[in-house]
């Protein structure tokens, strides 16, 4: 299974995803555009700046699965050494900081016109601003350190430290009170949000996913490069 | 009607910014992603163009990625 990994296997893999992805990217930022900007209606409490919910929501998830996943092929490489997991991490860890950051502008836009402040020390906040800082020391590791053996080693440990403040994201509006409303989406038990505002969220949910799986194979293709350009050099 | 979808009700400043914000930094990361991998690329053909026909030869014969390099590389010359 693991073979599936190789640089040889992705590589014609990357060639065939970017373009179907780039085939398909514009028509479904163009639908979900729509859907966010002109067609789902204004919220009757919040009125149109509910808006701003179409490109923070998904920017959050998108921040929050990334360090996930780099934890969870961090603990996988630790167990089967695959060498592969650790350029998979080098890749999607600055996709994870640009959409963590971007959740926290966004965020901060969304929080002015409803609370009156832009930023509050509330629970949900500063564990999103943790999670940033662990996303910089984890990318910190890749250019600091030049032993691969010691970047993995330390990498990983950001990552599973990191991993606890995962769930503190996740319940942090359960377990204090915050500024940041409860999820109302939920994976088990019914959502609170109308499918009128649902749909445009999970089309622009699914085009950020095509942006980061773009944004994704490119810099795994740069790595299969530097491999290949390591290997010459070694003769 | 254009200028009621433009101001959003009086919400236009936080939401057209949120928006221009997402897809500018966006942009711009895809940009930066692209041009360097563009010159890991032509680094690595350089680095190609150094070794001896024989090496080259050898090194072409035993990857496929590199013959998908050199090939991609020839397409967009």
């Amino acid at each position: 299974m693991f073979k599936l990994f190789s640089s040889t296997n992705i590589y014609f893999l990357i060639q065939k995803l970017t373009k179907f992805i780039n085939s398909i990217f514009f028509l479904i930022l163009l639908i979900g555009l729509t859907f966010a900007l002109i067609l789902s209606p204004p919220d009757y409490l919040q009125g149109d700046v509910v808006r701003i919910m179409y490109v923070h929501v998904p920017s959050a998830w998108i921040g929050l699965g990334c360090f996930s996943l780099i934890t969870i092929l961090s603990v996988l490489n630790f167990i089967f050494k695959i060498k592969y997991f650790y350029f998979i991490n080098k890749s999607i860890a600055p996709i994870g900081l640009l959409f963590t950051c971007l959740a926290i502008v966004t965020g901060s836009l969304w929080g002015h016109p409803t609370w009156g402040t832009w930023w509050a020390w509330d629970a949900r906040l500063t564990s999103m601003l943790i999670l940033m800082l662990f996303y910089i020391f984890y990318i910190l590791t890749f250019k600091l350190l030049n032993k691969e053996d010691l970047i993995i080693k330390v990498s990983s440990v950001i990552a599973i430290i990191g991993s606890i403040n995962l769930p503190i994201i996740k319940y942090s509006v359960e377990w204090w009170t915050t500024l940041h409303q409860p999820a109302s989406i939920k994976i088990s038990g019914s959502s609170s949000i109308h499918s009128e505002m649902m749909l445009p969220l999970m089309v622009m949910l699914l085009v950020f996913l095509l942006y980061a799986a773009l944004i994704f194979l490119m810099k795994y293709k740069t790595e299969i490069i530097r491999i290949k350009k390591k290997n010459i050099k070694r003769g | 009607m254009i200028s009621n979808f433009i101001s959003m009700n009086g919400y236009g400043l936080y939401i057209w910014l949120s928006f221009s914000i997402v897809f500018i930094s966006c942009a711009v990361v895809y940009f930066k992603t692209k041009k360097t991998l563009k010159k890991y690329e032509q680094e690595f053909l350089v680095e190609l163009q150094t070794l001896t026909l024989e090496e080259r030869n050898k090194v072409l014969e035993n990857s496929k990625v590199v013959q998908k390099i050199l090939a991609t590389s020839s397409k967009a010359n």
